[in-house]
Parts: structure tokens; C-alpha cells; sequence
């Protein structure tokens, strides 16, 4: 009589045999589709996560990611992990009511799907939308590629609860490995997202607004092109301070942003969560470890996280 | 062509596990093992298999042939547990079992257990604190017990095709639960359905026939989990489980697909009498310098415990199971001095076997089996003899190290010898 090894969690074990299909989990990608697909299409859109009877603290976190070529195979491996995230935060109380969205980021200068933006879930639907979104390979060779975008569509099109009613910042994850662009353009703004925008908006200005909304981490995994570039992560740390984060292990983003995601909403402290890792046989604790160290030895997190690296204007914002 | 069955004459950990795994990579009579069938419990089965290179993994769901690539199937009297299973796959699927789900059917009328089980078994263990049955936590017992007082509302797998009525049933279920024990937590029902769907889509769900095509294909193994010594009515009441671990259900499945009387019987037994959890363990020695790497501590069991070989209970297992053919016997590399051989106890040599459901008698069993003193004779020299002597049945293979490689066959025509009364 065995004590029950295999655990048992409905999140994770939807996510189980979903993935056990054996089929590619980028399969619109994998099947030559070129053009975004139209659920994940920014034209015009808004993505809206809203309280709910069943979920009346909703918590949103977005998770957008480069799927440029100098990713390599990154964006693969996310794609197999992300799934584990709702169970993640729901099995360890991390988040009571989290909405996850998932989205990617192309390069607006030459790729044919620059933004990719996927619905706010409160179940694993947004995994579908993992399965929709076309990987580019394709990319600049600038080392730069259009997060600001991105960001400028999550600052100004997304419409969150926990932020409009309860003055909750939600949680954006940026996953990448380059440079934004100096500013947003107006006429890709224009061209992809549709709004009449006249003038570019300069980058610092977008990121800005973007944080008072979402508290934003950029992270950086090894394995992909420009990781080891001693640039890349000093130009976020200039913008987020010490919310950009090396990630050692690509495998580990799930339990990064969990536990990101927990240590934000107070519900652990790092020792705690990292004990959590074990405890479910994390094979990636050590990767979690040394990403989150820099961010925990900050004391307090919740005091010290947000405060971007250099303090100007209206980047003054810090969580209450 | 003979069928092979396989059950635990003790508390269960004899090694049915490591049993399976050798017949499905050598065969049964020259011919290649096609399927192991699970004829009870569920989940809560840790049964090990250790490969000659190295790879390991405890089955709890999946057959113990499935790393030799032989398909699994879950009989009706199995308590499958989807969310369990989906792990178990994926760590198959680490260890090279391409698609594990493609080796694998279950019946559609076996029982489904569900998170609200779950918890309402752990609720219940808690509640009786010092005095808990050793219960697993995993809510067998419970998925048993709801189905016989409610039928027709319990989760079965193949409701998991239709996720209108499996929502309906879980939420009765809970509400049932939940006006008896109080609030009970788990997940929402929606996303138990969506989990359940999810497998419902995955595995291949099969009607009772099913089982008469494997047992015309080749040999099949009907892997047995948990012991003799813990069935629901023979075992020692309460510290016993809501599963009939007998050959019974192996038996009436063989009756049914109308194959009585092809199976012979492998009762496996280890030189050292073990017990995960609370109840009676006559033989009980602390001072034994033995620990199991597959069964730690854990907080609804406890610790797990050795003993001494333990004829007198061995023998009332056998006794209640209707009889063996033959005994594998494992573990014999921890054979040494301080391991002793328990031939009788202080007030008897034989315990009777009661009528069956008779829990009454069986509680004052225990009772008296809590306060009995064993009577030892020295460590044997010959392990098999001294076991094929006190239990008068042979035992033809044992067991010396994890692996398949590490079993010495002692009677090569084992598997000639078949039950011809299919006992129930």
C-alpha cells in the first residue's frame, strides 16, 4: 500500500492530457499560418478582466513573450510550461482569483505578426490561445524588437478590476531577450492596434503608464540569442530597476511568476515559496532562486518593488 | 494458455510490483504477457519497479508491466483517479513510455475519485485523530462508500464523456458531502469537470467485454493491490480498506468474460512482515534495521513498520483467499540473523476465518490480536523452505535484489498448476 506518490490537482491535471496529445502545442504556428490569428488579433481590441461572482478579487497577470527568431527555442519551452501557471498560484494560494493572458511580441519593423494578445481566463482557456499564437523566427538584426508596443497596448487597452476597483496594480511578465524601440510609433500604433495616434510616444513615458497599472517585470532567459548580453539587462534595469530579471533556466517561468506573483500579494515570503518548490518536486528551484534573490534581499517587497532604478516625474510610483 | 493472478498475503509492499514487472519481461509459459489488469483499490497503490538500467517508477494506476510496454487495463472494480493518472502518465512519458495513455483501458463503469472525496476522507481521518485507520488520504475508501449508499449518483468514468451529467453528479456529491462533514473545500465543480473531460477525451473507456478479447489475446496478470490482510471484511476491522483484496474480483471478472478456472494463483509474501499504518502488526520489532525508500512517513499513514515473518497471519490470508498455487517470496537479500520467523502466537497457532461481514468478530480479533505475544523460532537457514513448509504451499520464484534480473525461478512449471473451482 503505497502513500499516493503522483499528486493530484484538476488545473494540472487538465493541463496534463491537454499537452499528452502529442500534437505540437503551437499547432496554428505549425500548421503555416503566417497571419495572427483573428481571437488574438489587437486590432481594435480590448482585453477587459473583470471581478465575477465566482471570482470577486480578480488578480490579472499578463504574460507576453518575444517570439522573435533569436529566441530560438525558447518560446517552445514556455509554451509547455505556461499551462502549469494557473495551477501553480491556484494550488499554493498564491493569487485567489488570478486572470492569466497570454500574448507575444514580433518586431512591428519587419515581422508580419508584430502583437499577438490573448483574452484575460480565470480557467485554462488561455491556453487555447497559447496554441494560436504564430511564432515569427523572424526579427531584426538591430537586437531590438517592439516591446513598447506591447506595452503601449496593455497600458491603454486593457481594462482591469482589481486596478479600476480596488486600486490593485495587476502583474505584467515581459519575456525576452533584445531592446524596445526609443518610442512607440504612431503609425504602427495606427497600422496594428488601429488608434489614431498622431505623435510617437517616447518609451520612458509609455512604460510609465503602463506601471501604474501593472507592476512590470522583464526576464531574461538563458537560452535564448542576446541573453548573455550584458546590455540587454541593463537597459531594462535602467527602465524596472530590479524587476528585470536573468532567468538561468527557461523551464523555470512558471514558478518565477508564481512566486513573483505570490511574494507580491503577500501570501509567501521566497524561503517559503522556494520550500514549495520542493515540496512539489521542482526540479528548478535553484533558477527561481537565484532569479528572485536580487528582488528579495530588497527587504520588504512590497515597498521596494516598482521603484524603477532611476526615480524621474511621474515614475515615482510605488505599491501600496 | 493460463492467466496469472497476483495478490499480497500480508499488509500490502510484498513486492507486487517488482512480481509483475519479472512476468511481463519474461512471459508466462513462453508466451508473451498481453495485459495486466487492475482488479482493486485505486490510486493509493505504490507498487515499485526498478528496471536494470536504472529507471524506477511507483505505480499506482498504470499496470507494473507498462515499462516493458504491456498494456494496462482498469477493470470496473478499480477506483480510478483521473488527476493522479495524468501525472503518473507524464512521468512515464519521462522515462520513455512513448504515449502512456495508448497502453492503456478502462471500463466505463469503474468509480471515479474526485477531489471532494478526497477531502472528505481526509476530514474524517482527522477527526478521529489518535485513533486514525491508516487510511491513505487519498478517498478510495470514500468513493466506495458514497457508491454503495448512493448507486446511481456516483461519478463513474464514463460519465466523464458527458460532462452535463458528471457536473451534476459531483455537485450532488459535494453537497452530500459537505451537509455531513461541513465545508470541505476543493476546487470549483466546473473545473473538476473540465479536468475529468480532459481524461474522459484522453483515455480509451472500454465496456465490460472488453476484458474477454484481452484474456483470448495471451496470458493476462491480474495485479492485485494492497493485502489479503487488509480486506474490507477478512482484514483486521477497522484498520482495514474499502476494497475486496482477495482474488474475488479477479476471479468473478475470469467468470464473467468466461474464462473460470484458466488463472493460477502467485500469492506474494516478503521474509519481512510489514505495515504502513495503524493496526495490527503482531510482529512488530522496532529495533529491525530496516527502512523502505518508497514508503516515507507520511501524514495520513504514519510510519511504516516491520515485523518479523508472521506465519500465523500469513496462513489466515491464505486461508481467507481460498488458496494459492504459489508463493513468490522477496526480499531475501535482507535475510540475516536478526530477522526471525514467527510460527505461532502465545494463544494459538491457527486464527479462524469468520463469515464473511461479520465485522463484529472481526473487531474483537483485533483486539485480541493487539495484545498477542509471538513465538519465534530462529532465523531460517532456508528461507523458501521454511515458508513453503509453515504455509504448505510452494514457493516458486524469489526475489533477491529490485530487478527482474534479481528473481530466481525455483519451480520452472510454475504456471501449469491451475485452480480448476473458481472460488468467489
Amino acid at each position: 500500500m503505497g502513500s499516493g506518490v503522483w499528486s493530484t490537482d484538476v488545473y494540472d491535471a487538465a493541463d496534463r492530457y491537454r499537452r499528452s496529445t502529442g500534437r505540437s502545442a503551437f499547432a496554428y504556428s505549425d500548421s503555416g499560418a503566417r497571419t495572427v490569428h483573428p481571437q488574438l488579433d489587437p486590432r481594435g481590441a480590448v482585453r477587459e478582466s473583470r471581478d465575477s461572482a465566482e471570482h470577486p478579487e480578480s488578480i490579472s497577470i499578463a504574460v507576453l513573450f518575444d517570439v522573435t527568431g533569436s529566441m530560438r527555442d525558447v518560446p517552445r519551452v514556455l509554451q509547455t510550461k505556461l499551462p502549469k501557471l494557473l495551477g501553480l498560484l491556484l494550488r499554493k494560494s498564491y493569487a485567489r482569483d488570478p486572470q492569466i493572458m497570454f500574448g507575444a511580441i514580433g518586431d512591428a519593423t519587419c515581422d508580419r505578426v508584430p502583437l499577438q494578445i490573448g483574452q484575460f481566463e480565470s480557467d485554462n482557456r488561455m491556453d487555447d490561445d497559447l496554441g494560436r499564437i504564430v511564432l515569427e523566427g523572424g526579427g531584426g538584426g538591430q537586437m531590438t524588437e517592439s516591446y513598447e508596443l506591447a506595452l503601449y497596448f496593455m497600458a491603454r487597452h486593457t481594462e482591469i478590476d482589481c486596478f479600476a476597483k480596488r486600486g490593485r496594480r495587476g502583474y505584467l511578465f515581459v519575456i525576452g531577450d533584445e531592446l524596445a524601440y526609443d518610442r512607440v510609433k504612431a503609425r504602427e500604433v495606427r497600422n496594428i492596434i488601429g488608434d489614431d495616434l498622431h505623435e510617437d510616444i517616447p518609451l520612458r513615458r509609455i512604460v510609465s503608464e503602463v506601471r501604474r497599472r501593472y507592476d512590470t517585470y522583464f526576464l531574461v532567459p538563458h537560452g535564448a540569442g542576446h541573453a548573455g548580453n550584458p546590455k540587454v539587462l541593463s537597459f531594462w534595469r535602467d527602465l524596472l530597476g530590479q524587476n528585470a530579471l536573468e532567468l538561468d533556466d527557461p523551464a523555470a517561468v512558471c514558478e518565477t511568476i508564481a512566486l513573483t506573483v505570490g511574494l507580491g500579494e503577500d501570501a509567501i515570503d521566497l524561503d517559503a515559496g522556494l520550500a514549495d518548490l520542493a515540496e512539489v518536486g521542482s526540479t528548478v528551484t535553484a533558477s527561481v532562486s537565484n532569479a528572485l534573490a536580487p528582488v528579495a534581499r530588497g527587504g520588504r517587497v512590497l515597498s521596494t518593488w516598482g521603484l524603477p532604478g532611476t526615480l524621474q516625474g511621474d515614475d515615482r510610483i510605488s505599491r501600496l | 494458455m493460463t492467466h496469472v493472478l497476483v495478490a499480497d498475503l500480508g499488509f500490502g509492499d510484498a513486492g507486487k510490483g517488482t512480481v509483475v514487472d519479472w512476468l511481463c519481461a519474461t512471459g508466462v509459459q513462453g508466451r508473451p504477457v498481453a495485459a495486466v489488469v487492475r482488479y482493486n483499490g485505486g490510486g493509493q497503490a505504490g507498487h515499485s519497479v526498478v528496471l536494470p538500467d536504472g529507471r524506477e517508477h511507483v505505480f499506482a494506476q498504470f499496470g507494473s508491466g507498462t515499462l516493458r510496454g504491456v498494456h494496462t487495463h482498469l477493470s470496473r472494480f478499480m477506483v480510478v483517479d483521473p488527476l493522479a493518472l495524468a501525472v503518473e502518465a507524464d512521468h512515464l512519458a519521462t522515462l520513455g513510455v512513448r504515449d502512456p495513455f495508448r497502453l492503456l483501458t478502462v471500463d466505463g463503469d469503474a468509480l471515479l475519485a474526485t477531489p471532494y472525496h478526497r477531502a472528505a476522507n481526509q476530514a474524517r481521518e482527522i477527526a478521529r485523530g489518535a485513533h486514525r485507520h491508516g487510511s491513505c488520504g487519498k478517498g478510495v475508501g470514500e468513493t466506495v462508500a458514497y457508491s454503495l449508499a448512493h448507486p446511481a449518483d456516483a461519478p463513474r468514468v464514463s460519465d466523464a464523456r458527458t460532462p452535463a451529467v458528471l457536473g451534476d453528479k459531483l455537485r450532488l456529491l459535494r453537497q452530500r458531502l459537505e451537509e455531513e462533514l461541513g465545508p470541505l473545500g476543493g476546487p470549483p465543480v466546473d473545473a473538476t469537470v473540465r479536468a475529468f473531460a480532459a481524461f474522459g477525451s484522453r483515455v480509451t473507456i472500454v465496456s465490460p467485454g472488453f476484458l474477454g478479447h484481452l484474456l483470448g489475446v495471451g496470458p493476462v496478470v491480474f495485479e492485485g493491490a494492497q493485502g489479503v490482510l487488509l480486506d474490507e471484511w477478512h482484514g483486521f476491522h477497522p484498520y482495514t480498506t474499502w476494497s475486496t483484496t482477495t482474488f474475488a474480483n479477479a476471479e468473478t471478472l475470469l467468470a464473467e468474460a468466461g474464462y473460470a478456472g484458466t488463472a493460477t494463483r502467485l500469492g506474494v509474501l516478503r521474509i519481512v512482515t510489514t505495515r504502513h499504518g495503524a493496526g495490527p502488526l503482531v510482529t512488530e520489532d522496532p529495533s529491525l534495521p530496516f527502512v523502505d525508500p518508497h514508503n516515507p512517513t507520511n501524514r495520513w499513514q504514519g510510519r511504516f513498520r516491520f515485523g518479523h515473518f508472521d506465519a500465523v497471519a500469513h496462513r489466515y490470508a491464505l486461508e481467507v483467499a481460498g488458496g494459492v498455487d504459489g508463493i513468490a517470496l522477496t526480499h531475501l537479500d535482507l535475510a540475516g540473523p536478526a530477522l526471525r520467523f514467527c510460527e505461532a502466537y502465545d494463544w494459538t497457532d491457527r486464527i479462524v476465518p469468520g463469515r464473511r461481514g461479520d465485522l463484529a468478530r472481526q473487531e474483537l480479533l483485533t483486539r485480541r490480536l493487539l495484545r498477542t505475544t509471538p513465538r519465534y523460532a530462529g532465523p531460517p537457514v532456508d528461507w523458501p523452505q521454511a515458508v513453503s513448509r509453515a504455509l504448505r504451499v510452494p514457493v516458486v520464484v524469489t526475489s533477491h535484489g529490485p530487478t527482474a534480473t534479481d528473481k530466481q525461478v525455483l519451480r520452472p512449471n510454475w504456471a501449469a498448476r491451475v485452480r480448476r473451482a473458481a472460488a468467489a
